[in-house]
This record gives C-alpha cells, sequence and structure tokens, in this order.
C-alpha cells in the first residue's frame, strides 16, 4: 500500500502540486485506520491528507481519475485510432462541402479550416501513430520541456531605443490591443502586493513600537491604571492624531504607455483603500477620474471599457499640458490635506503646449509629486520628451520596467510619506537603500555623487 | 471504533447533512486527532459543523474568534497581575516574619526565590480558549474561526499548539494537553494560510452543495415544507449563483428564505414572492435586481 500512496504522490508532484513527505505519511496512517469503505471515501481521505490548497483540487481529481483507473478504457470508450478516422471524415466532408461553396457563390466556408491540412496529413499522422514507438514522444517531450518559457514577448522598452518617429509609425498601424490579465498575472499581482503590504506592515508596526515615547499624558495614565491600584503599569502618552497617507495618481493611457499604465492600474485596483486613500485618475487628452469605478468594477472589466474609449478618447494625442491645467482646476482646489501625486506617463506631449506652471502649482499644493515612466533615460531627450522640464517640478523621476519594480516604487513612496514621524531607525533605513542603489536619482540632477574625490585627508593621516 | 458512516449518521442525527468528503474528514481527525482547516464562501456551514458536532459528539464547545491584532494573551493564556499583587500586599506581614529569620540580606533572597514558584503557578494563570480545551475535564472541541482575520505572529504561534497539543509557559514550562481537543479552524480565504499551518491540518474545503444535498439540508430544517417547493427554491438559488452576484446565496441564505416562506405559507415559487422576499437571498442594491430579474425569466408561466 506505502508504494501505491508514494506512486500516486509522485504523479501528483509530476503535476505540479507540493506534497511533503510527512503528508504522504498522514495518508498512509488515514488509510490504515480503516472503517472506509468505497472509493468516494478513500478518494475525499487522500484530498483531506495530501492537497492542501483549494487550486490544486481539479489537478488532484484529473490524476486520481487517471491514475485509478490505469489499464481501463478512457471516459468515452474510444480507441485514439477511432477518433482520429472520426476527425480524417469530418474534415474531407468539409473540404468538399467547402469547395462547392466556392464555386456556387464568393461566400465564406461555414468552418474555416487551415489550409494547410489535409485529409491527407491526417492519415500521414495516422500512419505515424502506429509506428511511433513510446520512447520517439518521451524525446520529444524532454525536447518541448527545454523550451519552455524561452519563448518571451520582447520586453517593452526596446521600442524606446529606436527613434521616436519610427515607433509612433509602426504602433499606428498595429493598435496594440490592451490584452485581459491572465488569471496567473492577477495571482502573481496579488502576491507582489500582498508582500508589500506584510513588508510595509512590520515596518509600521515597529515603527509604532518605537514610537513608544513622548509626553506622559498623566490623567489618562491614572484612569488606565485603576484596576493596578494607580500603579502604572500602562502608561498613556500624548499623541497626535494620525491619517492614512492620501495618494492621487495620474495615469497617462495613450497608446504608447498603455502596456504600463495596464499593471499601475491593476496595483491601484490591488491596493485600493487597502492601506491608503487613493484618487485614480486616467488622462489622453482629457482627464477623468475612475476611482469609484476602480472599487467597483472587475478590473478586466475597467480595462476593456478604457479600450474601447469610452471613458477618454483614445485616438487623440496625449497633451499633458492641457491634463495639468484641467486637474488643477477641476480636482486640485477639492484634495485635503497635501495629497502625495503620482503621475505616470512618457511626458511626450506632441509637441502641444507644455504649460509648466500648471505643474508647478500643483506642486505647490502636493506634499510630495513623482513621476513614474517607462522609457529608457538614454532616449528622454529625444523627439517630444518633456520629462525633463516636467521633472525638474517633480521630487522623483522614476523609470519603472515590471511589476516588481513598480510595487518597489510604490513601497518605497509610502516610506516617504510616513516619513513625518521621523525616528532614528527609520533613518537607518533610507541610509542602508541609498547604499543598495546605485542609481541615485539626486546623483542624475545634482551630479554630486559623480567622481570620488581623488584625495582622502583621512586616508593620508594613517599612512 | 466509529466508522465513516457512523459520522455521517451522527451528524444526520444533529441535523447537518454531510458528503463523503466532510463526514471522511471528521472521520480522520477524531481518529488521528488531527486538526481541520476547513475553507470556503461565506455561509456554507463551516462553523455549523464545528457546532453540530459538539453537540452530538458531547463535546464542549471552546470558541476562539479571530481577529487583527490577537496575541498570546488572548488565545492561550494570561498572568493576572492584578491578583499577583494583590497576593504580595496581603501576604507582606507573613513575608516579613518569614524573611526577618535570615541572617542577612543574601540569605532573605535565597530564601525568597525558593519560594518564587508560588507567584507564577497556575494559581494566577488565565486560562484562554487554547488552553482552556487543552485543560478540560472532558474531550472538547476547539473551533478556532476565521483564522484569515488574524495575522502571520498568530498563525505562527498556533503552530506548536496544533502540531504537538501542548502550550509552553516560560516561567512554568510546557503544559501537554489533559485531553487532545477535537481542533476545526475556519477561514474565508480572504488571506492565504501559511503552508507550514496547512501541512498540520487536514484540509476540508466546503464549497456550495449539491442539488441533492441542498434539498435534503431544506428539509431536514423546515420538514413543513413541501417537497415540490424545496426542489423549486434551490433550483432557483442554483441558478442565482451562476449569475455573478456581488454575495452570491449560500446555504444560510437558502435555510433563511426556506424560514421566511414557510412563514408565509407559500405553496408556489413566483416573481411577486421573490420580488416581496428578495432581500433574504440578496445582500447588494445591484444584486435585487438581478434576482428580480430572474426570476421574471425563469417563473414566469
Amino acid at each position: 500500500m506505502e508504494r501505491i500512496i508514494t506512486r500516486f504522490v509522485t504523479a501528483l508532484r509530476e503535476r505540479g502540486i507540493r506534497v511533503s513527505p510527512g503528508e504522504s505519511l498522514d495518508a498512509v496512517q488515514a488509510l490504515s485506520l480503516g472503517g472506509l469503505s468505497g472509493r468516494e471515501p478513500v478518494k475525499a481521505l487522500l484530498r483531506l491528507t495530501l492537497v492542501k490548497n483549494v487550486n490544486d483540487i481539479p489537478a488532484f481529481e484529473e490524476v486520481f481519475a487517471q491514475f485509478f483507473s490505469m489499464g481501463q478504457e478512457n471516459a468515452l470508450g474510444l480507441d485514439p485510432t477511432d477518433l482520429l478516422t472520426a476527425l480524417i471524415h469530418i474534415v474531407e466532408g468539409e473540404q468538399l462541402k467547402a469547395e462547392e461553396h466556392r464555386t456556387q457563390e464568393k461566400d465564406e466556408p461555414l468552418l474555416i479550416i487551415d489550409e494547410e491540412v489535409t485529409a491527407e496529413d491526417l492519415e500521414n499522422l495516422l500512419a505515424m501513430e502506429e509506428s511511433d514507438d513510446e520512447s520517439a514522444g518521451a524525446e520529444i517531450m524532454v525536447q518541448l520541456d527545454g523550451h519552455r518559457g524561452k519563448m518571451e514577448a520582447p520586453s517593452p522598452s526596446d521600442y524606446y531605443m529606436k527613434s521616436p518617429p519610427t515607433v509612433a509609425f509602426s504602433q499606428g498601424i498595429s493598435k496594440p490591443k490592451v490584452e485581459p490579465f491572465t488569471p496567473e498575472e492577477l495571482a502573481d499581482m496579488q502576491e507582489v502586493v500582498s508582500r508589500m503590504l506584510v513588508r510595509i506592515r512590520k515596518d509600521v508596526k515597529r515603527m509604532k513600537e518605537l514610537e513608544s515615547r513622548g509626553k506622559l499624558h498623566v490623567i489618562r495614565t491614572i484612569q488606565k491604571n485603576y484596576r493596578h491600584g494607580m500603579v502604572p503599569f500602562l502608561l498613556s502618552l500624548r499623541r497626535k492624531r494620525k491619517e492614512k497617507p492620501r495618494l492621487v495618481v495620474l495615469c497617462d493611457v495613450s497608446y504608447s504607455v498603455s502596456h504600463a499604465t495596464r499593471f499601475m492600474l491593476l496595483l491601484l485596483h490591488t491596493l485600493q483603500n487597502r492601506l491608503m486613500h487613493v484618487r485614480s485618475f486616467i488622462f489622453n487628452r482629457e482627464l477623468a477620474e475612475i476611482t469609484p469605478m476602480l472599487r467597483n468594477m472587475p478590473v478586466n472589466c475597467l480595462l476593456e471599457t478604457i479600450d474601447r474609449g469610452d471613458i477618454v478618447n483614445l485616438d487623440d494625442n496625449s497633451d499633458y499640458g492641457n491634463v495639468f491645467l484641467e486637474f488643477k482646476k477641476k480636482h486640485l482646489e477639492n484634495m485635503r490635506g497635501k495629497p502625495a501625486i503620482i503621475i505616470m506617463g512618457d511626458a511626450r506631449n506632441n509637441y502641444n503646449d507644455s504649460k509648466e506652471w500648471a505643474l508647478e502649482e500643483i506642486r505647490e499644493k502636493a506634499g510630495y509629486m513623482l513621476w513614474l515612466t517607462p522609457e529608457e533615460r538614454e532616449t528622454w531627450h529625444r523627439g517630444d520628451c518633456l520629462i525633463e522640464l516636467y521633472g525638474s517640478y517633480c521630487d522623483r523621476v522614476e523609470v519603472v520596467r515590471d511589476v516588481d519594480e513598480l510595487s518597489r516604487m510604490v513601497e518605497d513612496l509610502f516610506y516617504t510619506l510616513y516619513d513625518h514621524h521621523d525616528t532614528r531607525a527609520w533613518k537607518g533605513r533610507r541610509r542602508e537603500q541609498k547604499h543598495e542603489e546605485p542609481h541615485d536619482y539626486r546623483s542624475y540632477y545634482t551630479r554630486k555623487g559623480g567622481a570620488a574625490p581623488a584625495f582622502d585627508a583621512t586616508v593620508r593621516r594613517q599612512w | 471504533m466509529i466508522t465513516e458512516l457512523e459520522v455521517k449518521d451522527v451528524l444526520r442525527r444533529g441535523g447537518y447533512i454531510a458528503d463523503e468528503t466532510i463526514s471522511t474528514a471528521v472521520f480522520l481527525a477524531l481518529r488521528m486527532e488531527k486538526p481541520i482547516l476547513i475553507e470556503g464562501p461565506p455561509g456554507v456551514g463551516k462553523t455549523g459543523l464545528a457546532k453540530t458536532l459538539s453537540e452530538v459528539m458531547d463535546f464542549p464547545l471552546v470558541r476562539l474568534q479571530c481577529y487583527e491584532g490577537i496575541d498570546e494573551g488572548k488565545a492561550l493564556y494570561d498572568w493576572e497581575y492584578g491578583k499577583q499583587l494583590l497576593y504580595t500586599q496581603l501576604l507582606r506581614t507573613q513575608l516579613d516574619s518569614y524573611l526577618s529569620e535570615s541572617a542577612d540580606l543574601r540569605a532573605a533572597v535565597e530564601r525568597l526565590s525558593a519560594e518564587e514558584s508560588l507567584f507564577f503557578s497556575q494559581n494566577f494563570l488565565v486560562q484562554r480558549p487554547i488552553l482552556r480545551s487543552f485543560l478540560s475535564e472532558k474531550r472538547s472541541l476547539l473551533l478556532i474561526d476565521e483564522i484569515d482575520r488574524s495575522g502571520d505572529e498568530f498563525e505562527a504561534l498556533l503552530l506548536e499548539c496544533l502540531s504537538d497539543f501542548q502550550v509552553s509557559v516560560p516561567e512554568l514550562g510546557v503544559i501537554p494537553a489533559r485531553n487532545r481537543p477535537l481542533a476545526i479552524l475556519t477561514s474565508n480565504g480572504t488571506r492565504m494560510i501559511s503552508d507550514a499551518l496547512r501541512r498540520r491540518c487536514l484540509f476540508l474545503y466546503i464549497g456550495y452543495p449539491e442539488f441533492d444535498r441542498e434539498v435534503a439540508i431544506v428539509r431536514t430544517r423546515f420538514p413543513e415544507l413541501c417537497e415540490g417547493l424545496a426542489r423549486q427554491m434551490v433550483e432557483f438559488l442554483r441558478k442565482a449563483r451562476e449569475l455573478n452576484l456581488r454575495k452570491p446565496p449560500s446555504v444560510s441564505e437558502t435555510l433563511d428564505w426556506a424560514q421566511v416562506l414557510s412563514i408565509l405559507h407559500t405553496k408556489q415559487l413566483t416573481p411577486e414572492v421573490v420580488a416581496n422576499t428578495v432581500g433574504v437571498i440578496a445582500k447588494h442594491q445591484a444584486d435585487l435586481q438581478q434576482v428580480n430579474d430572474l426570476a421574471r425569466q425563469i417563473l414566469a408561466v
């Protein structure tokens, strides 16, 4: 029995279900207890002891059905060769029909079949199937395994390595359609965000612990310790009320940055109200708020709506100056406190009026301003890119290439927002981070950390 | 020696209709003394299973409701500082006379430290749910409800308790369980439970029940409801679950609705009946409309 379980566990592991040795021991122990009868309870037993994740249950069912029906016929009771001959018949018939159609009228055939697959091909396949032995199949499998994961989409930043006119041209011809998120992407994002939340939460907790100094609130301390005979076991301190950081996000949704914006939207959707107040806007030529939609709609639905151009017209060219002016007029007055503002876009203004004074006024009201661009630094000076101009008003300009970088940026921002609580540990943490980051934005703008001093007095003295 | 089928029967007597997976899980948990981790959408009877079990097996129910920020002081044990202080105050005179016999300060300290265990004894220990269920005279049922609401730290705290059924108190040492409780953990899946905890439990997923089982559940709880209406009701709710509602109606909603319909002496479902009682099934403004539309679609003759 142990051997059967071990083999079954191996089969499960091959399907990607993680089963620990302890769990297979549990299964063996459970089976030896007895008291079960029938196939279903035993299946339930194996599932209870071996599978520890909801998502793995369908895979388990499959493996179980396969493993414990070895040597029996398959579900439909059909022979694979029979199936193939049936398929050949269907294809032949369909091709005849298609030809009839073509001779009668110029209509499309009812069922469109790839022209290159003919009935003969399938027959060849049938012949091959018969002559093939198992080893060949295994070899093909191995080769496939080697190639898995190597077919990747080209990284988005490649576009910008070419000169801007060709980029615009090529993108104009094949408008890249925004695909809906796959479940894997959603799960990935969930994981990235939850990891980030865990990190942040821990730090916030630590910070709160460090906060246990300050002026003593005498009255409240006495009240609190009444039951301990006024011996102050529990302290109460005077503290200012904190509020969640407020965040405003402006996302460019024009085609040139859509791939990056997608992930920004997804990140926002996952973050929404879990940690901070977020107000999200999208813009192309005009600006629109999508906060309520982010809260209420499934993210794929929202993405489709944006893609159809229902919220902002996507056929226009983006006009940053206009957007900043509009934001200042309509929304900035209504914002409470000093929100942090994130702008996501490539700052390609299509030679419109830059109106940087609007951005300057926004900057005055904002507590912090961060610009995220998907474009590599080398191409910033080419074409209609205004990031150098706009960037001078921001506290920080960063390049983000993928989800990880994006989440790190947001995390970083979070620390910055909590900065006014400044504690010593916090400062230490930031110092560490400075060492980690060789491409510091400050060195880029101020060119301070460029060349190391040639002569160091302290070292000299030691000699 | 109880078997899986007997477990099923016992549960049925308590008014809980279980399928093979549930009864097998309970059977294994009883025999292997392993905790069960139950996941599933809200309202499918995760907590209900624990309650019924404690009733029919005659295990006293010890319930621990998890929330964000729960810690060992709330879950395992706590020291009663107040009582400790009070005792030292009251015993001061005795202590004085006791210590006055010793020659010098060093001897006094030695003498006092010999009696230290007096102040850190079970006498001053407040038992919180987990320790209480471990130390109960009878085998108990420990229900740790909605564990996904607690934090990682709390999960880590549970590892020792659930795998070895013991609690370590630094001042006292390890306290093993007098009677190993039947532990049931429930989770709504709002947060991923760590693999370490999953590994120590039997993992039971309870989804929405099959048609026949749901009808049986309604029939056992409300025998006065006629068979035809019960079937019609369940069928309607199963369709409603496919609607992509914000809060799909669960088994608890089915039972609530069955109760409402039996109070109203309804004989058959019509769009009007659904419209009048829709608040029992749908819990969001947007959902109300969708359910009403569905009723008009299916039930209109």
